[in-house]
C-alpha cells in the first residue's frame, strides 16, 4: 500500500510540473497549436486519412522538438499531462459500447465471432512476418497489439513486454493503411454488407478505421465502433494470459 | 460556465473509474491494464444505472472527441526508438503494410458470411 502511495505522489509531481514549469507549459502550447491546425487541415481535406490528425500534429511536433535540439525524452516529460489524459480517454469509451449494446445482443455470437475472426488474424499474421525476419523478440511483441486501439495498446504491450512507444506508432501506420486501401480491398473481395465492412474495419483498424467507417455510412461506423471496442478488450485481456 | 462544471465532474468522476481500476489490478496484482479494468468498471455502473448520467456524458465526450490529441506525446517516443526500427525496417513494413491488408480483407468476407443471412432478414 506505501508502494502504491509513493507511485501515486510521485506520478502526480510529474504531471503537476508538466503543466507548471515553463518548458511544459511551452510544450504543450507548441503541441496544442499544432493539433488545432491538424483538426482544420482534416476539415479542409474532407477527412482524408492521410490528413490524419495524429500524424499532422507529430510531424509538426516533432520537427519543432528536431530544430530547436530539444531532447525527445525530455518532451515526453514536459507533456506528461497530455499522455496521462489517454487514461480517463479509454475508460470514456465504455459510453460508446453501452450506447451499442443493444445490437451486440441482436447480432449475439456471430459478431463476436467477426470480430474474433479480425482479432486473431491481424496479429498473427502480423507476428508470422517480423518472426520470418527474425527481428528482436521485443518488437514482436509489439507487434500482437498492433490492431487494437492506442491506448489499450500501449498497457498491453506493457505487459507482455513490448515497447509501448513502438506500438503508438504501429497501430496508427496500421490504422492508416487500412483507412486508406478498405474501399479497393472491399471491392476486389466483393463485400457488400455495410456491416461487415464496418466490423473488420473496427477490428483490424481500430480508432482510425472507425473514423473511416462513420464516412462510409452509419450501419457501418456503428459496427465499426462495436468491433473496435470488443476487440480492444478481447486483445488486452487475451495477450497478457498468453504472454505475461 | 455551468456546463464547464458539468464537465469538470463528469471527468472527475470517471478518473475516479480509472484510478479503481488501476488500484484493482496493482492490488490484485493480475496482468491486465487498469485502463481496461476502468473501462469495464465504468461499463458495470451504467449497466447497474440503466441510462447514462447527464454529467458523465459532458465529462466524456470531449474526451472522446480530442482524443487523437492524447496519443501525440507517444507517437514521438518513436524517435527514442528509431534505431530499433530501422534495424528491423523491411519486416515491419510487410507486417504493418501487407498483413493489415489481407487481414482486413479476410475477416470482412468472414464478417459477411458470418452476418449476412440475420441482417437480411431484419431488413426485409
Amino acid at each position: 500500500m506505501n508502494l502504491l502511495i509513493e507511485l501515486f505522489v510521485s506520478k502526480a509531481t510529474t504531471l503537476f510540473l508538466s503543466v507548471f514549469s515553463p518548458t511544459g507549459a511551452l510544450w504543450i502550447g507548441i503541441t496544442l497549436c499544432a493539433y488545432l491546425f491538424s483538426l482544420w487541415v482534416a476539415r479542409k481535406t474532407n477527412n482524408n486519412p492521410f490528413a490524419n490528425p495524429v500524424l499532422v500534429t507529430a510531424v509538426i511536433t516533432g520537427s519543432a522538438i528536431v530544430l530547436s535540439q530539444r531532447d525527445m525524452a525530455a518532451y515526453q516529460h514536459d507533456t506528461a499531462i497530455i499522455h496521462w489524459l489517454l487514461g480517463p480517454a479509454t475508460v470514456a469509451l465504455a459510453l460508446p459500447m453501452y450506447a451499442q449494446w443493444e445490437k451486440i445482443r441482436a447480432l449475439g455470437w456471430r459478431l463476436v465471432a467477426a470480430v474474433a475472426a479480425g482479432g486473431i488474424i491481424a496479429p498473427v499474421t502480423a507476428w508470422l512476418a517480423v518472426y520470418a525476419f527474425d527481428t528482436p523478440l521485443a518488437i514482436q511483441m509489439t507487434m500482437l497489439a498492433k490492431s487494437i486501439t492506442t491506448p489499450l495498446a500501449m498497457e498491453a504491450t506493457k505487459q507482455i513486454h513490448g515497447v509501448p512507444a513502438l506500438a503508438a506508432v504501429f497501430v496508427i501506420v496500421t490504422g492508416i493503411v487500412g483507412a486508406v486501401l478498405a474501399p479497393c480491398v472491399y471491392r476486389i473481395l466483393s463485400v457488400t454488407l455495410p456491416q461487415a465492412q464496418g466490423v473488420a474495419l473496427g477490428s483490424v483498424c481500430h480508432a482510425i478505421g472507425t473514423a473511416k467507417a462513420l464516412h462510409m455510412g452509419e450501419k457501418t461506423g456503428a459496427l465499426a465502433t462495436l468491433g473496435l471496442c470488443l476487440n480492444g478488450i478481447m486483445t488486452a485481456i487475451v495477450l497478457p494470459l498468453l504472454f505475461a | 460556465m455551468n456546463s464547464f462544471i458539468q464537465f469538470l465532474v463528469g471527468f472527475i468522476l470517471i478518473t475516479l473509474f480509472y484510478f479503481a481500476g488501476e488500484l484493482l489490478v496493482n492490488l490484485l496484482n493480475v496482468p491486465f491494464p487498469g485502463t481496461l479494468v476502468g473501462l469495464l468498471l465504468l461499463l458495470l455502473f451504467l449497466f447497474q444505472r440503466k441510462r447514462v448520467p447527464s454529467v458523465i456524458v459532458a465529462g466524456a465526450t470531449p474526451l472522446l472527441k480530442y482524443m487523437t490529441l492524447f496519443f501525440v506525446p507517444a507517437v514521438l517516443g518513436v524517435g527514442v526508438y528509431w534505431d530499433d526500427i530501422a534495424g528491423s525496417f523491411t519486416a515491419i513494413f510487410i507486417a504493418i503494410f501487407f498483413t493489415t491488408i489481407v487481414s482486413l480483407g479476410v475477416s470482412a468476407w468472414i464478417a459477411q458470411k458470418l452476418m449476412a443471412p440475420v441482417v437480411s432478414e431484419e431488413q426485409e
